[in-house]
């Protein structure tokens, strides 16, 4: 087994394995979300069809966030594509399907040339979108797609450029294609293609215009068959520049890049089913699923919600337009943002999210104010929004239900007793310290008042029961500096915002904003013990 | 007259119909709105983090001060979360600083005269012209008005209202030709803001609200808030027969002359159903 087929036999195992290993992954993950809520009328199959289509073939989504990434992108996929299936598959499309297919003649080097180009073209542009816009929230998997992409074209120009280059693959050519009918002519075909096509050989070369005459007549009858001017390889011909003459290093520059570019192959497509460089697959495929569909719809299947989660590109449009980005800003938790929210919702859903990064994907999933805008601007056309409320629902009924659920988990005596016996202090204080404050309740007379207007209060049959203090007495614990019995008291938590005791409170005691430190002041401790803060 | 529209995050998913009759009615009344790409107002994670709430309020405020316009709002929480947030930075040096400096960072100026107005306060503050504007009077319908917390309390912060005795909602129901009817728990709340976090008592309080506003009389529950709305809304899925929750506009538009679909009525909506009737 040499290099090549041991190289390509691994790449189609990790590309075959990986591929059905995450097409599996959609039914799975996609059921564990969430059943799949009521629906509305559908559009019809030939218009959903249509407008799917268009949205993969004109990357319509992606034209819609700014002209230069769909530029970018557009670019690389019309070069990429054809060097793809033309190129990379020459031996299985190209050999077979077409008569008299050479790579080295022509139109093919030209073209292989310029899908190179325009490919490298694009994939410029789309480097220069991500360092412009997306720096901050680019991981190694957003460089690697790129740097994978880009090393495979500029290796192929040097492999290319030192094939024209190569002594060695001219002598390989005419050892097996031409044989030497009188003395002279091996001569003067060398001199003829170290002029006109560039190779380089150690020995000097004559440059007589007779012996020129002559290399090309032989060239003519034994060469021009197969083999175009390399001139018209015009990025590669052009690269030979770079070398300079005195270095005879072409046969050992061509098997390295031939090594470099071979590998570089079979990486990319061993990769395919890894991370983001599975997007052609699984975001071409969401795109025609999701049939043109910008709104959000509760009835999405399971299969489509596993293949939505797939589907990210890493593009960072939902993160930059998201609605609590600013709230990400302060709390500094990544899972506050779509787009590495949606990575660790897939972790989670396949039962591979640390318990600390647990926490985090919980607290952003409820700070989440479910508005649309990452679904709209989204380039693969995710209903990022069912996928958000279905999955919010999900880590509730696993008993994850935020903040409140997790105060809900304890008693008041329980939260009590363990914050207790912390130095006060060290409970900590938010906010505007309000609770911290004696001058806060220095007029708090134990009127009743805010108990009194509470509409929480009204309608709690037992009140003591369900709600374990009421507000006068929260204000009363507070003043003896009882702050941990208060934290956990339902009265806090079950608080409807309402404001009337504040409002109401004859001596100006702030008791709503007291409540709502209290509830900060516990959010706080929560992120403290989950290790976020 | 033109201001910076701020819709909130629930109306395009949840309650897209609230911002069609929005927009209508502005649109009609010669209400320029324009519209920026704002944030959240901060209010829902005021529970969990004083400064990503303040912050969120604050970032909006100075988005629309660098338009050089006031913002308004079609939402009683996020307007009362905006009040909260300025009377908070105006009330503690460290948070200003902390507030200034995160603004600064991302290339915006603190808004220091930018104004927020709910809805309701802008349609009062053009009452003659809107009572000028409608063309079909509701008569014979009552309505109970539903004022929603966070606009009215606390008043020292929010400067709505009269806390206890507000008229606001009442002059922009009798514009329309409608008769707002008197009821003990028009001030209370919906219970909208436990939802999610205690919906035993969130679903107590929206019931007894409605069994509230069904005794007065009234035909419809009149709404001027998101949440309320969709906490309303949601009950009257949940249990049909109950007074029908209409969003303001959605009335007021209809008082106006607009084709009910304009205005994001739905052929069986209550309010459509009264108006065919009438």
């Amino acid at each position: 087994m040499d290099f090549f087929s041991i190289g390509l036999t691994l790449a189609c195992i990790s590309a075959v394995g990986g591929i059905l290993w995450r097409v599996r992954g959609w039914r799975t993950r996609g059921a564990a979300v969430a059943k799949p809520g009521p629906g509305g009328p559908r559009q019809g199959t030939f218009r959903a069809v249509w407008r799917g289509l268009a949205d993969l073939v004109f990357l319509r989504r992606t034209l819609r966030q700014g002209f230069l990434r769909w530029s970018g992108h557009m670019l690389l996929v019309l070069g990429f594509l054809p060097l793809l299936v033309l190129h990379s598959m020459d031996g299985v499309v190209t050999r077979p399907l077409i008569a008299g297919y050479e790579p080295t003649l022509d139109p093919w080097q030209f073209l292989r040339n310029l899908f190179g180009l325009i490919s490298v073209f694009g994939l410029i542009l789309l480097f220069w979108n991500r360092c412009r816009k997306l720096k901050k929230l680019s991981v190694a998997q957003d460089w690697a797609l790129l740097a994978v992409v880009f090393g495979l074209l500029i290796s192929g120009f040097f492999l290319e450029s030192f094939k024209i280059m190569s002594p060695g693959d001219f002598t390989r050519m005419t050892d097996e294609y031409f044989v030497e009918e009188e003395p002279g002519e091996l001569i003067s075909l060398k001199a003829y293609w170290a002029k006109e096509n560039g190779v380089r050989f150690r020995e000097f070369m004559p440059t007589a215009p007779e012996m020129m005459e002559f290399g090309a007549e032989l060239h003519e009858d034994h060469c021009a068959g197969c083999h175009a001017p390399t001139s018209s390889a015009f990025v590669s011909r052009t690269m030979t520049a770079l070398v300079p003459a005195s270095r005879h290093i072409a046969d050992q520059g061509r098997d390295l890049f031939w090594h470099v570019h071979v590998g570089l192959a079979f990486l990319g497509l061993g990769l395919l089913p890894w991370g983001k460089f599975f997007h052609p697959v699984a975001t071409g495929a969401n795109l025609l699923a999701r049939g043109g569909h910008v709104n959000s719809r509760a009835d999405t299947p399971p299969l489509s919600r596993g293949l939505g989660l797939d589907a990210c590109t890493r593009c960072g449009q939902c993160s930059l337009h998201c609605s609590v980005a600013p709230i990400h800003r302060v709390m500094g938790n990544a899972d506050i943002l779509p787009m590495d929210k949606l990575s660790d919702l897939r972790r989670y859903l396949g039962g591979r999210l640390s318990p600390a990064r647990t926490g985090a994907l919980t607290e952003g999933s409820h700070i989440c104010t479910e508005c649309l805008r990452c679904t709209e601007v989204c380039s693969a056309g995710i209903d990022l929004q069912d996928l958000w409320m279905a999955s919010k629902k999900a880590l509730t009924e696993a008993g994850r239900a935020g903040v409140d659920g997790e105060i809900r988990k304890r008693t008041a005596g329980e939260w009590s007793k363990e914050l207790g016996s912390r130095d006060l202090g060290r409970i900590g204080s938010t906010g505007a310290g309000l609770a911290d404050r004696a001058e806060s309740f220095w007029g708090c007379v134990q009127c009743t008042t805010c108990t009194g207007v509470c509409p929480v209060v009204a309608v709690s049959e037992d009140p003591s029961r369900d709600l374990d203090l009421a507000p006068q007495q929260i204000m009363n614990l507070l003043r003896m500096g009882l702050k941990a019995q208060t934290l956990g008291a339902r009265m806090v938590w079950s608080c409807t915002t309402c404001y009337k005791c504040q409002e109401h409170c004859p001596q100006g005691v702030p008791v709503a904003d007291i409540l709502y430190e209290l509830r900060q002041l516990g959010a706080e401790i929560l992120r403290k013990k989950e290790g976020r803060s | 007259m033109k201001y910076a529209y701020f819709p909130g995050c629930k109306i395009a998913h949840h309650l897209p119909d609230y911002g069609i009759s929005v927009e209508a009615v502005c649109a009609h009344l010669g209400l320029e709105l324009v519209k920026p790409e704002f944030t959240c107002c901060g209010y829902p994670v005021r529970h969990e983090s004083r400064d990503a709430s303040v912050y969120s309020a604050l970032r909006n405020l100075a988005l629309a001060a660098s338009l050089g316009l006031d913002l308004m709002t079609p939402c009683k929480c996020c307007f009362g979360n905006f009040q909260q947030a300025r009377h908070q930075v105006d009330h503690d040096e460290k948070l200003m600083y902390r507030m200034k400096n995160m603004l600064k960072e991302d290339g915006l100026d603190f808004p220091a005269t930018t104004r927020v107005r709910h809805l309701l306060q802008v349609l009062d503050d053009n009452l003659p012209s809107v009572a000028g504007a409608v063309r079909r009077p509701l008569r014979n319908l009552k309505i109970a008005c539903h004022y929603g917390c966070h606009a009215l309390r606390p008043e020292n912060i929010t400067h709505f209202d009269d806390p206890l005795a507000p008229t606001i909602f009442e002059r922009l129901i009798a514009v329309t030709g409608a008769t707002a009817l008197p009821w003990d728990l028009r001030l209370e709340c919906c219970g909208y803001p436990l939802r999610g976090r205690d919906d035993a008592i969130a679903d107590l309080l929206v019931a007894k609200k409605l069994a509230g506003a069904e005794a007065s009389g009234a035909n419809v529950l009149a709404t001027a808030c998101t949440y309320c709305q969709l906490q309303f809304g949601a009950e009257n899925t949940k249990r049909p027969g109950t007074i029908p929750a209409v969003p303001y506009p959605q009335i007021l538009g209809l008082a106006l002359g607009l084709d009910p679909d304009d205005l994001g009525i739905l052929p069986g909506d209550a309010v459509a159903s009264w108006f065919e009737n009438a």
